[in-house]
């Protein structure tokens, strides 16, 4: 066991690396970046810019410097917010993200596989099919669709929910931005999951323990749900990256001070040590979730040697 | 032929089926799988079943025990000890399944779940039927491990069946068959998926079973002599209807239908029968 | 002489019965009603937003201060209403509709380009080199790609020739996937072997005998891949970092309705339903493809 996450660890460094690197490059060559010399800066700021940056030192070393900085979790200055540093702004904006991102994450989850079994042992039946056209509906409406249309009908006509701001994470503030998030999710698990939940139970060993006569309900929760669910947990990275950049959106509709309307700020401004910041923090994060994916794949599957 | 048929049939009747058609709604319209089929099975009988693969030995079986895929439906009777397990409910016919009847598949590769362990797929189908408590179960699985000869079965217990033979994987489904001791054990294509050796190993224990402890056994094969040996009546189908019907001797000897003859002729000459 | 002979049978006898699988294909593809609805609807929508705006009086610029936040009305000839900049809301999707179709055309056929090329590869060479290639899709999997996608269109402008190849570029790693799991099944057929025996190079085996045996997961992976194409760049659009006025996509049109929707509500409610029906659509051709071409049975 340690042995695997050792070497998933290991595996996961290079993909950090390149991502860092990415980064790291990004900054240097893109255009109107901080350091290309676009502009004619007076000879003593643009000393001060070179010495608080390093670049009067070797590439490969200023890109050491960048990831020694980095292991200890400091992201460096912002680059427009001139008095932040790009952590105080994750930082602030990790509350909000983290909420939604967690409830969403949990909520999909939950309701998509729940529905998904269902509708796939009532399949063809009328739960079934509603099940499947409100899934529909959740993939077809993109959620820059399905957002500003919540809010329009349960916040300006219904009036019943606040459509913007945070509020402290009032739990009334949060249901609109979390349906948003979680729908596009749970049309994708519910799906996924009746497919697999029906080719599970058309199968052999399904059919092995249909002949011993037991009750349904105790063969789809002993037979069927621990091998049909494998898929989902293949997806809980893939969801994941998709409630990021979901969250992106909706914290813009919806005005919350979350790390997607910094990210978004930032690229509108071009601030990079910004963005690079927000990108090698959902990457580490989504290789957390790989690695998570991976234990639980072993532990569901005893054909799966750690 | 009839006649004898029928003075049995008075002594100990174990099942009998009667006008057995089985249907399915596919794309291209229904289909007839099985038509009209009439066959019995005594207490401690063997009966062999053969006929081309699908000729409908695998759905005649299927309807009876209620196993048939979702667009198959069927009609007729299948009265087992009395009871029709066709016309009764679902939960009727659970109480015979597994308990009474076993049921064992061709391919014991993909036939047994492989995410649980060998000694959970054993213990519960008597934790459920018998009311035993998980260690009196297990107890249960180690003798009837020691039936199908299954060496270490202490270790078997804790293994999955990925990491089991396919003959081993064999052994395992009669053995979860033998758990609530039937009465009947249906055997479908039970050596077809395994080397030759395995075959003659996994034969000689459907020999015992029906020797020793009396069980009646449906053997079904294509292959007509895997199942000479071992009954002691046999039918042939063809296109889902029989087309022969009779005790083994009398079908081998003196085979009436064209058909039967063709199958015959298949057999290796050494076969002694 | 007489070897080619017999691989000239063998090459007809299968494009024979691949023709015969495809006449299937078709046919069960038109007994599924909502596919064949879905792609009425979207040639509908093409054609309208190629052609429409010749027939429409207005441009999708024209702005006229005189009739702003006009709600739909069959007098004016402002059939969905007007903007904030008195523009024809109707014109304005149609020209939108041209962009964000073609993007997801093009956008898909660069994915598929790529996948198509590297799964290939990776899956008819096998050994070290697909473990090495599948192991960087798996590392690229692994990546925020939208977050990616951003990143480039800030750092090389928004240019909507980048905004194709961005999105092109990020697509490809499950293609890559879907076509290197069919050429090692395909690999081990009886006619590629012989194509071997025969000692043709493997570049002509590729060409003349993987990729065209491609077709269906390609076709199918095509309808479900536009749609999330098309979603990409209204995502992007709506964040102000990809198409930029005065060209317009549905994206754009939809986050400007979005801001007006407490005035205006049909500025959101219109593009927004051009989309969701596409998409729909899309959605619906999609399944009956992969129906048709590979069925099962539940
Ligand atoms: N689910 C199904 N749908 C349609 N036809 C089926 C289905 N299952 C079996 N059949 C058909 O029923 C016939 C008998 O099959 P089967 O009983 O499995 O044959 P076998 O004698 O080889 O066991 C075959 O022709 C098969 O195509
Ligand atoms: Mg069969």
């Amino acid at each position: 066991m340690i042995k695997f996450i050792t070497k998933r660890l290991l595996i996961a460094i290079p993909t950090l690396l390149i991502i860092i690197a990415f980064g790291f490059i990004m900054m240097r060559v893109a255009p109107g970046g901080p350091f290309t010399n676009e502009r004619a800066l007076p000879p003593e700021i643009e000393r001060n810019i070179q010495e608080a940056y390093n670049l009067n030192k070797p590439l490969y070393e200023q890109f050491f410097i960048y990831i020694k900085n980095l292991s200890v979790g400091d992201f460096g200055p912002s680059f427009k917010y001139k008095d932040f540093t790009v952590n105080e702004l994750i930082i602030s904006g990790l509350p909000v993200s983290a909420t939604l991102g967690l409830s969403s994450i949990i909520i999909s989850l939950f309701l998509g596989s729940f529905l998904g079994i269902i509708a796939a042992v009532k399949r063809n039946t009328y739960f079934d099919y509603s099940v499947m056209s409100v899934s529909l509906v959740g993939i077809c409406v993109p959620s820059f669709v399905m957002a500003p249309i919540l809010s329009l009908f349960f916040g300006l006509y219904l009036g019943i929910l606040p459509t913007s701001g945070w509020n402290g994470g009032s739990i009334l503030n949060l249901i609109l931005p979390i349906t948003a998030l979680s729908l596009p999710q749970i049309a994708v698990i519910s799906r996924m999951m009746r497919a697999s939940t029906i080719e599970v139970l058309n199968s052999n060993f399904i059919r092995t323990a249909r002949s011993k006569g037991l009750k349904s309900s105790y063969i789809i929760r002993k037979h069927v749900i621990r091998a049909s669910i494998l898929p989902i947990i293949e997806y809980l990275a893939p969801a994941s990256a998709g409630l990021m950049t979901g969250s992106i959106i909706v914290e813009q509709i919806f005005g919350l001070p979350g790390i997607g309307r910094y990210f978004v700020v930032g690229a509108l401004q071009r601030d990079y040590t910004l963005v690079s910041g927000v990108m090698i923090l959902y990457a580490s994060l989504l290789i957390i979730l790989i690695l998570i994916t991976d234990i639980l794949r072993a532990y569901l599957d005893p054909r799966v040697k750690i | 032929m009839q006649s004898t048929q029928k003075n049995i049939k008075n002594n100990d009747l174990l099942l009998e089926v009667n006008n057995l058609n089985v249907f399915f709604n596919t794309t291209d319209g229904l289909i007839k799988a099985v038509n009209n089929i009439n066959l019995s099975i005594n207490k401690g009988e063997c009966l062999g079943v053969v006929g081309e693969s699908g000729s409908g030995k695998t759905q005649t079986f299927f309807s009876i025990t209620g196993l048939l895929s979702n667009n198959g439906y069927c009609k007729g009777s299948a009265i087992f000890k009395g009871f029709d397990l066709i016309s009764s409910s679902k939960k009727e016919r659970m109480k015979y399944l597994g308990k009474s009847i076993g049921f064992i598949f061709q391919d014991p590769m993909t036939s047994l779940t492989p995410h649980m362990k060998i000694g959970d797929q054993l213990s519960e189908i008597s934790i459920f039927h018998d009311n035993l408590t998980k260690k009196e179960s297990l107890k249960r699985a180690l003798e009837v491990l020691d039936i199908v000869k299954l060496p270490k079965s202490r270790n078997l217990i804790t293994s999955y069946p990925h990491e089991l033979s396919g003959g081993m994987k064999q052994r395992i489904m009669i053995a979860i068959s033998l758990m609530c001791s039937p009465e009947l054990i249906i055997a479908d294509e039970p050596t077809t998926a395994l080397d030759v050796t395995t075959q003659s190993e996994i034969l000689n224990i459907f020999n015992d079973l029906k020797n020793q402890l009396g069980i009646s056994i449906i053997l079904i094969s294509h292959n007509i002599g895997v199942i000479a040996e071992t009954s002691d009546n046999i039918i042939v189908m063809k296109d889902g209807s029989i087309v022969e019907n009779g005790s083994t001797y009398n079908v081998l000897t003196n085979p009436q239908d064209k058909y039967t003859k063709l199958l015959l002729s298949c057999i290796p000459p050494w076969l002694d029968v | 002489m007489r070897l080619l002979k017999k691989t000239d049978n063998l090459e007809m006898s299968y494009s024979l019965k691949g023709r015969s699988l495809w006449v299937d294909a078709r046919r069960r593809l038109f007994q599924n009603k909502a596919a064949v609805i879905s792609l009425f609807i979207l040639i509908f929508i093409s054609i309208i937003s190629v052609f429409g705006p010749f027939f429409i009086q207005y441009g999708f610029s024209d702005t006229d201060w005189s009739s702003i936040y006009q709600p739909p009305s069959l007098e004016n000839g402002h059939y969905l209403g007007t903007d904030g900049n008195g523009r024809d809301l109707l014109v304005r999707i149609l020209h939108g509709g041209r962009l964000s179709l073609s993007i997801g055309v093009i956008a898909t056929f660069v994915s598929v380009f790529i996948g198509v090329i590297y799964g290939t590869i990776a899956g008819f060479f096998g050994g070290k080199l697909d473990t090495f290639m599948m192991r960087v899709v798996e590392i690229l999997y692994a990546m925020p790609y939208l977050i990616f996608v951003i990143i480039l269109m800030v750092v090389f402008g928004r240019n909507i020739y980048f905004l194709f190849i961005a999105i092109g570029a990020v697509e490809w790693l499950t293609m890559a996937r879907i076509v290197r799991g069919q050429t090692i099944s395909l690999k081990e057929k009886e006619f590629i072997e012989t194509s071997r025996a025969l000692g043709q190079s493997n570049t002509l085996i590729i060409i003349k005998h993987i990729i065209p045996n491609l077709a269906g997961p390609i076709i199918v992976y095509i309808t479900l891949m536009v749609p999330s194409v098309i979603i990409l760049e209204s995502f992007l659009s709506f964040l102000g970092l990809g198409v930029q006025e005065p060209l317009t996509s549905w994206g754009v049109l939809i986050s400007e309705g979005s801001r007006e929707m407490e005035t205006a509500w049909w500025l959101l409610i219109f593009p927004g339903s051009f989309m969701v029906i596409t998409l729909a659509s899309l959605n619906f051709i999609g399944d009956g493809l992969r129906d048709a071409i590979d069925p099962k049975e539940y």
